[in-house]
C-alpha cells in the first residue's frame, strides 16, 4: 500500500508544501486503503476520537491548536478494531475473515484515518489550515503515507457550540467529499441542556449526522457505521462567508435548541475574571504552578526511596552471588549501579507528565496564556509562547513542536530558539544531586536552590529571547487572540496513558542508550589495568614489615590467674599490650587503605576514560572541574540525564562498601589526592549553573533545525546556549571558590 | 492597516469593544485590523453583526460571541485586538 517512492510529509513543511503529482489521485484507488481526514474546528475532540478509533495515543488537551501536523491511523470500520500497522507489527493484511463478523473479507472495513489541525475555516492564511487544504486536495499526505485525495471526511463539531461549528461542516459540505458529521461532547452537550436532532441535521446537511462522545465512546459504533457508508452530500451551502453564516444559524436552529442563559455562564465569568486579573491572576498563577511543583517533589519522593532501596539491594545481591572479578564489577557498578542511578527518577518524570496532562485537560492554560502575554510581552514573545515553553519544562521536544501554534514567524524562532532553556525533566536528576550534595542537611535551602535553577533557565531564556528580538529578529509583534474553552474536568484516563507512554519512553531510554553508555564507561575506566604505582609497592614491603610477628587481633589471651593479686596485675598487664596491639594493627590498616587508594587513584588515571578525562580536562579547569567531572560533563553533551549514571561509574573504582546509597557513593568520592572531595561547593553551584543553561541534548537539535527550518537554528542554539553555560559557570566558580 | 472586508456595515452611534462595561451586550459594527487578523477572528465567530457580551473588559478583554446561532464561545483579545473592533450597544 506504501509506496516508499512517493512519501511526503506535511510535517515539517514549512511555507508552501511541497507539491507532489501523485498519478492515482481521483476518486477511486484500486488497491488502495480507503482513507478518511478528520475535520474540525480546534479543540473538538477530533484527536480523541482518532485516538479511540485507531488506538493511537496522540496528544489531546483542552486548548485550540493542540494538533498541529497531519497524523495517520487505521482502524477496521467492520470489526471496530484497530488495525495498527504503523510503528507496531501486527499486520494489516491477511486478516481476511478471522473475526466471523459476517463480513466475507475484513479489509472491507479496513480504513486510514487522517487527524488534521483543528481550523476555524479551511481558508484562514494560516498553517494549520494550509496542512488541511493540502490533505483534502491530495497534494501532501501524513507522515507514512501515500499522496492523494482522502475518500471521505469525518467533520467532528463540537455539540456545545454547533452554530459556529455548523460553518465548519458547511465549507467541507461545498467541497463535495463523501462526508459524514460527528456531533462529539454529547454527554457536555446534553448535560448542558442543548437538545440536538441527529435526524433533522442530517435532512438539512444532505448527510450522515452521528451524536458522538469521543471521551466515554458513545455513538462510537454508529459512527464507524456511517463512515463505512459516506456518500457525497446532496447539499450545497453557499460559498460567501456571510451566506454561510446564515445558512448554518438557520440549520442549527431548525435541528437543535439551546437552554436559556445557565448558571455555568456566571460561573465561567467569574473564574475567566479571577484567572486573567492583573493581580490574582498573577498570584492564582504562581499558586498553581507552585502547586504542580511542590506535588511533583513531594509524591514522588516516597516511590523513588522504593526505588533506590530496591537498586542498592540488587546491587549488593549481585555482590554477593557473582564471584569477584570483572563480571561483578560490570554487573554491579556498570549495570545495577548506571541504570539505578537513572531509573531513580522515573516516578518524578512520569508524575510531571500526569500533573501537566491533567492540568492541560481543566482549560485553565488558555486563561493562563493571557496572563502570561503580559509577562512576556515586554521580551518580545507572545502569549501563546507559554503553552509550549510550559511544556519544555516537561521536554523540550514537545515544547518545540507546540510552537507551531504561534502565528508570527519571528516570535516563533525566538520562542523555539529559547524553549530549551526551560529545566526538562532530564535535568531533574541533576538538581537532585547536586542540591543535595550542596545542602545535605537543609532540605529547605536545597528546594530553594532547586527553585532557583528553575528560575534561571526560565530568565536565561526570556533575556535571549529578548535579544534575539532585538537583533536577529527584529519585528513587529502580532497582538493575542485565543479562543478560551470551556472549564473541563479532565480526564484521568488521558492523562495516565500519556504517563505511562512517557514512562516506557524514559526506561526504554535508560534500558538501551543510557544502559550501553554505562557499559562502554564501565569499560573505559576499567581498563587497562595497569600495575600499582612505585610507592604503593613500598608501601606494602612497609606492611608486610609491620605485620612480621604481630599477634593477630583475634588471638585468644591466655591468663590464669594464681592469686588474687596477681590476677589484677595480670589483667591489667595483658589489657595494656592488647592496646598496643590494637594501635599496631590500626597502623597497618591505615597504611593498607593508602596503598587501596593509591591502587584505584593509579588505575583510574591511566583508564582510558582517565586519559580522555586529563586530556579535555583544561578546558573545564577554569570552571573548577576535574577529570572526573569532565568525563561526566562530556558524556553529557548528548543527553544530560547521563550525567548521574555516568559520575556513578566513573567514581564507582573509589566506592565504600560503607554507602548505602548510589548518591552517597558520589558525594563522598575525592580527587586524585584523595582527599579534596570531586564535588565541593564551588563545583556544585558551577555544575549546577552549567546544566541549567547548556545545551546537552542531541535529539532537541534536530528538532530546532527541522522546525525553524535549517540547520543554522541549531547550531545557533548549540553554540548560543554553550556559550553562556561557560561564562555564567566560570563566574560562579570564580566566586564561590 | 485596511479595512477588514465583509467586517463593515454602517451605522452611527459605536463605541469600541474596549469600552464596553462588564456584562454589556453589543453588536459587531466593524474591525479595522490587518487582513490576517481579521480573517482569523472572523473565523472564530467575531464577525460583523455578532452579537458579543462583555466578560471582562480590560487585557485581555474576554468577549463571549455567539452569532445568533447556538452555543457560544469565548474569545481572548490582546487590547490592541480589542481597542479596534466598533460596536455597537445592544440592550
Ligand atoms: N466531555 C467530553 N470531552 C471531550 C470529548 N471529546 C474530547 N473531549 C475533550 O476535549 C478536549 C479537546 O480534545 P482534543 O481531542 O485534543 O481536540 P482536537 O479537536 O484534537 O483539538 P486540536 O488538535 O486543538 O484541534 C480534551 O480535553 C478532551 O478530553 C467528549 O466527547 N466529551
Ligand atoms: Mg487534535
Amino acid at each position: 500500500m506504501d509506496g516508499p517512492s512517493d512519501r511526503s510529509s506535511v510535517a515539517g513543511v514549512r511555507g508552501t508544501p511541497q507539491v507532489i503529482t501523485n498519478g492515482e489521485a481521483g476518486a477511486a484507488h484500486p488497491g488502495r486503503m480507503r482513507r478518511i481526514a478528520l475535520l474540525g474546528n480546534p479543540n473538538t475532540g477530533k484527536t480523541t476520537l482518532f485516538n479511540r478509533l485507531t488506538g493511537l495515543r496522540h496528544k489531546t488537551s483542552n486548548f485550540p491548536g493542540t494538533t498541529l501536523e497531519a497524523r495517520l491511523g487505521r482502524v477496521d470500520l467492520a470489526t471496530a478494531r484497530p488495525t495498527r500497522a504503523l510503528g507496531g507489527s501486527d499486520a494489516c493484511c491477511g486478516r481476511d475473515g478471522e473475526d466471523g463478523d459476517g463480513l466475507e473479507s475484513a479489509p472491507v472495513g479496513e480504513t486510514e484515518l487522517i487527524d488534521l489541525p483543528g481550523v476555524y475555516s479551511l481558508e484562514l492564511d494560516q498553517l494549520e489550515a494550509r496542512v488541511c487544504r493540502d490533505v483534502l486536495v491530495g497534494v501532501a499526505a501524513p507522515r507514512g503515507d501515500v499522496v492523494g485525495v482522502p475518500d471521505a471526511a469525518c467533520v467532528v463539531l463540537d455539540g456545545t457550540n454547533l452554530g459556529r461549528n455548523l460553518m465548519m461542516a458547511g465549507e467541507v459540505l461545498r467541497r463535495r467529499l463523501p462526508t459524514v458529521v460527528a456531533v462529539n461532547m454529547i454527554d457536555l452537550a446534553h448535560r448542558r441542556g442543548f437538545a440536538i436532532s441527529a435526524e433533522v441535521l442530517s435532512e438539512r446537511l444532505g448527510c450522515e449526522v452521528v451524536l458522538i462522545s469521543a471521551r466515554t465512546g458513545e455513538g462510537l459504533g454508529e459512527l464507524r457505521r456511517a463512515l463505512g457508508r459516506a456518500r457525497v452530500s446532496s447539499r450545497t451551502p453557499p460559498g460567501d462567508d456571510a451566506g454561510l453564516r446564515a445558512w448554518a444559524e438557520e440549520v442549527f436552529a431548525t435541528a437543535a435548541s439551546r437552554p436559556e442563559g445557565s448558571g455555568a455562564e456566571e460561573i465561567t465569568d467569574r473564574l475567566d475574571r479571577a484567572f486573567t486579573h492583573p493581580l490574582l491572576g498573577v498570584v492564582l498563577f504562581a499558586v498553581v504552578m507552585t502547586g504542580l511543583f511542590w506535588g511533583l517533589f513531594a509524591i514522588a519522593a516516597y516511590p523513588m526511596a522504593w526505588i533506590e532501596w530496591v537498586f542498592t539491594w540488587l546491587g549488593s545481591g549481585v555482590r554477593a552471588v557473582v564471584p569477584e572479578g570483572p563480571v561483578q564489577e560490570l554487573l554491579a557498578d556498570g549495570v545495577v549501579g548506571g541504570i539505578g542511578a537513572t531509573v531513580v527518577f522515573l516516578p518524578q518524570i512520569c508524575l510531571l507528565f500526569l500533573l501537566i496532562s491533567l492540568l492541560e485537560d481543566t482549560g485553565y492554560l488558555a486563561r493562563a496564556a493571557f496572563v502570561m502575554d503580559r509577562v512576556l510581552r515586554p521580551f518580545g514573545l507572545p502569549g501563546h509562547a507559554f503553552v509550549p515553553l510550559l511544556s519544555s519544562h516537561a521536554c523540550a521536544l514537545p515544547g518545540i513542536m507546540a510552537c507551531r501554534a504561534i502565528p508570527d514567524r519571528r516570535q516563533r524562532l525566538a520562542t523555539i530558539l529559547v524553549a530549551p532553556f526551560m529545566t526538562c525533566s532530564a535535568r531533574l536528576p541533576v538538581y537532585v544531586l547536586l542540591t543535595s550534595i550542596l545542602f545535605p542537611k537543609q532540605p529547605l535551602l536545597a528546594a530553594l536552590a532547586f527553585v532557583g535553577c528553575y528560575a534561571l533557565g526560565i530568565v536565561a531564556g526570556v533575556l535571549t529571547a529578548l535579544l534575539a528580538r532585538r537583533t536577529i529578529l527584529r519585528g513587529k509583534s502580532r497582538p493575542m487572540a485565543l479562543e478560551l474553552p470551556t472549564y473541563k474536568a479532565p480526564s484521568l484516563r488521558t492523562a495516565l496513558v500519556t504517563t505511562v507512554d512517557r514512562g516506557m519512553v524514559f526506561l526504554k531510554n535508560a534500558g538501551t542508550n543510557i544502559l550501553m553508555i554505562c557499559i562502554v564507561l564501565w569499560w573505559l575506566s576499567s581498563y587497562p589495568k595497569v600495575g600499582p604505582p612505585q610507592e604503593a609497592d613500598a608501601l606494602r614491603g612497609q606492611v608486610a614489615a609491620m605485620k612480621e610477628g604481630l599477634t593477630p587481633l583475634n588471638a585468644p589471651i591466655h591468663w590464669v590467674p594464681r592469686t588474687p593479686g596477681e590476677s589484677r596485675n595480670a589483667r591489667n598487664e595483658a589489657s595494656a599490650a592488647r592496646q598496643e596491639l590494637e594501635l599496631k594493627w590500626d597502623e597497618v590498616s591505615r597504611v593498607e587503605a593508602e596503598i587501596q587508594r593509591l591502587e584505584t587513584s593509579q588505575a583510574a588515571r591511566e583508564s582510558f576514560a582517565g586519559r580522555i578525562g586529563r586530556a579535555i580536562q583544561p578546558v573545564f579547569e577554569p570552571l573548577g572541574y576535574d577529570w572526573q567531572l569532565t568525563i561526566g560533563v562530556v558524556t553529557s553533551f548528548a543527553a544530560r540525564e547521563v550525567f548521574v549514571s555516568t559520575m556513578n561509574v566513573v567514581l564507582a573504582g573509589q566506592d565504600d562498601p560503607e554507602n548505602e546509597t548510589i548518591r552517597q557513593g558520589v558525594m563522598s568520592a575525592t580527587r586524585d589526592d584523595g582527599v579534596t572531595p570531586v564535588f565541593t561547593s564551588a563545583t556544585s553551584w558551577s555544575l549546577l549553573v552549567y546544566y541549567v543553561l547548556a545545551m546537552q541534548c542531541l535529539p532537541t537539535l534536530a528538532v530546532t533545525a527541522r522546525e525553524a527550518g535549517g540547520k543554522r537554528w541549531a547550531l545557533l542554539q548549540l553554540g548560543w546556549m554553550s556559550g553562556v553555560a561557560y561564562v555564567a559557570a566560570l563566574i560562579v566558580y570564580q566566586i564561590a571558590r | 492597516m485596511t479595512e477588514a472586508p465583509g467586517l463593515t456595515t454602517q451605522h452611527q452611534a459605536t463605541t469600541r469593544l474596549t469600552q464596553l462595561k462588564r456584562g454589556q451586550r453589543g453588536i459587531v459594527v466593524e474591525a479595522s485590523l490587518d487582513a490576517s487578523d481579521a480573517a482569523l477572528l472572523r473565523a472564530m465567530g467575531l464577525c460583523a453583526a455578532a452579537k458579543v457580551r462583555l466578560c471582562r473588559a480590560g487585557e485581555p478583554c474576554i468577549v463571549a460571541v455567539d452569532c445568533g446561532c447556538g452555543g457560544q464561545c469565548r474569545i481572548g483579545l490582546a487590547r490592541p485586538l480589542a481597542e479596534r473592533i466598533m460596536v455597537r450597544v445592544d440592550n
